[in-house]
């Protein structure tokens, strides 16, 4: 395991004031922010921010680490000597167990094995109980899961206590049965798979959030299915019936004499299958008419045959 | 467990989640989420029979609010602002990624 140097993932000096940690994150969590950052490693810059920021944010953790850290450099080979912690009391205020668990082994190294009331705050009481808390994953298919079911292995790194009380994290492998006609956002539960229960009160459960892998093809909203279908212009002009290769199968669709660009078609019950009793979604169809480029002298001919005989003028469309 | 087990999950109807389930999920205090629904900052709670519940989107939102709430000691309704905007941008993006697939 390799050291982990807070101080210079934050950018601050270990003389660093409680006010300048704060501010040094604060501005990094700005630039590293997931949901606005440009940086391609954002998400994992915010984990190694976050977790940097709960060490040096909390005075018994950060004297903790200091008196451990003494000597070592960032990367350097790290193994810290038994009952280090000893003298210390941690108070785990700021990240929950459940966010901890997204930190790096070092972390759950030095902090993830503090047992009972020395823990992320999850101090256990004799004769107390409660069910476990829900945890929460997210689970990434492909569109054509949600049409045939899926077995999904998902690897969940959470905490768990031992008999002693003591909390570590643990990796867990779960197979996971996704059913036919799943759609994003939607929340799988799977019973008894959260976090255990405290004095022989039943655990948690395990509640997994939908997302599907971005299609080359198809977007989804929902059981809907949204799809651009590209046109000639004499199918759009004449109408025609095309094939529609679908996640699984494919369907024929009637395209209306006069389509233009722009148009929806809706064809009922071709989208994600209905699940557990739930209606099927529909296929919606964007027209897209394409013009065939007039890169030859037939094409050519042909284009200046129709402007000479149809007479046709498209921003005269609409003006009565 | 058995590494080759096989865990079948139920469906949530509607993807409905109750105020409890939420605050789980996010690693929230339940009377932190039920002070800010009550507050409006959480537009799209309903309440089902006298019960609160949210959709998936919401759980997002508590996410996003309680980290910036934590992170940059915001208020709870500069977060919900800053939540607005983030939601606002997410639909913009989802907007253009449909049109590059067209």
């Amino acid at each position: 395991m390799e050291f982990k140097d807070y101080y210079q993932v934050l950018g601050v000096s270990r003389e660093a004031t409680a006010e300048e940690i704060k501010k040094a994150f604060r501005k990094l969590a700005r630039k590293y922010h997931p949901d606005v950052s440009k940086e391609p490693d954002a998400e994992a810059r915010m984990k190694e921010l976050n977790e940097a920021h709960a060490v040096l944010s909390d005075p018994e953790k950060r004297a903790a680490y200091d008196q451990l850290g003494r000597g070592y450099q960032p990367g350097q080979e790290f193994r810290p000597p038994p009952d280090w912690d000893a003298g210390f009391e941690f108070s785990g205020r700021g990240f929950s167990p459940g966010e901890a668990a997204d930190f790096s082994d070092f972390f759950a190294e030095l902090f993830g094995r503090m047992g009972g009331a020395r823990g992320f705050g999850a101090g256990q009481r004799a004769n107390f109980e409660a069910r476990g808390e829900d945890h929460h994953a997210k689970v990434l298919l492909d569109l054509e899961d949600a049409f045939t079911g899926a077995t999904r292995q998902i690897s969940l790194r959470s905490p768990r206590s031992d008999a002693q009380g003591r909390v570590t994290l643990v990796t867990r492998t779960l197979n996971v049965r996704i059913p036919q006609g799943v759609y994003a956002g939607q929340i799988i539960r799977l019973a008894g798979q959260g976090a255990p229960g405290i004095g022989g009160a039943p655990p948690g459960d395990l509640l997994l959030e939908v997302r599907f892998r971005p299609h080359p093809r198809f977007r989804a909203h929902g059981r809907d299915l949204h799809l651009g279908l590209p046109i000639a212009p004499w199918e759009a002009a004449l109408g025609t019936v095309l094939p529609v290769e679908l996640p699984q199968g494919s369907v024929k669709v009637r395209i209306p004499r006069g389509a233009q660009s722009g148009q929806e078609l809706r064809v009922r019950g071709k989208g994600i299958p209905g699940g557990q009793g739930g209606a099927a979604g529909d296929l919606l169809l964007e027209i897209r008419v394409v013009l065939p480029p007039a890169e030859t002298p037939r094409a050519r001919e042909l284009y200046e045959t129709m402007a000479r005989e149809l007479a046709f003028d498209p921003r005269q469309l609409g003006r009565g | 467990m058995l590494d080759d087990e096989i865990l079948i999950g139920s469906l949530i109807e509607d993807s409905w989640l109750t105020i409890e389930q939420v605050a789980a999920a996010c690693t929230v205090d339940p009377d932190w989420l039920l002070r800010h629904i009550e507050d409006g900052l959480f537009p799209n709670a309903e309440s089902i029979a006298g019960v609160w519940c949210l959709s998936t989107t919401g759980l997002l939102r508590a996410r996003r609010m309680r980290e910036l709430e934590r992170d940059f000691d915001a208020v709870p309704e500069l977060a919900a602002l800053v939540a607005d905007l983030l939601e606002e941008l997410d639909d913009l993006r989802t907007r253009v990624g449909d049109r590059r697939l067209r």
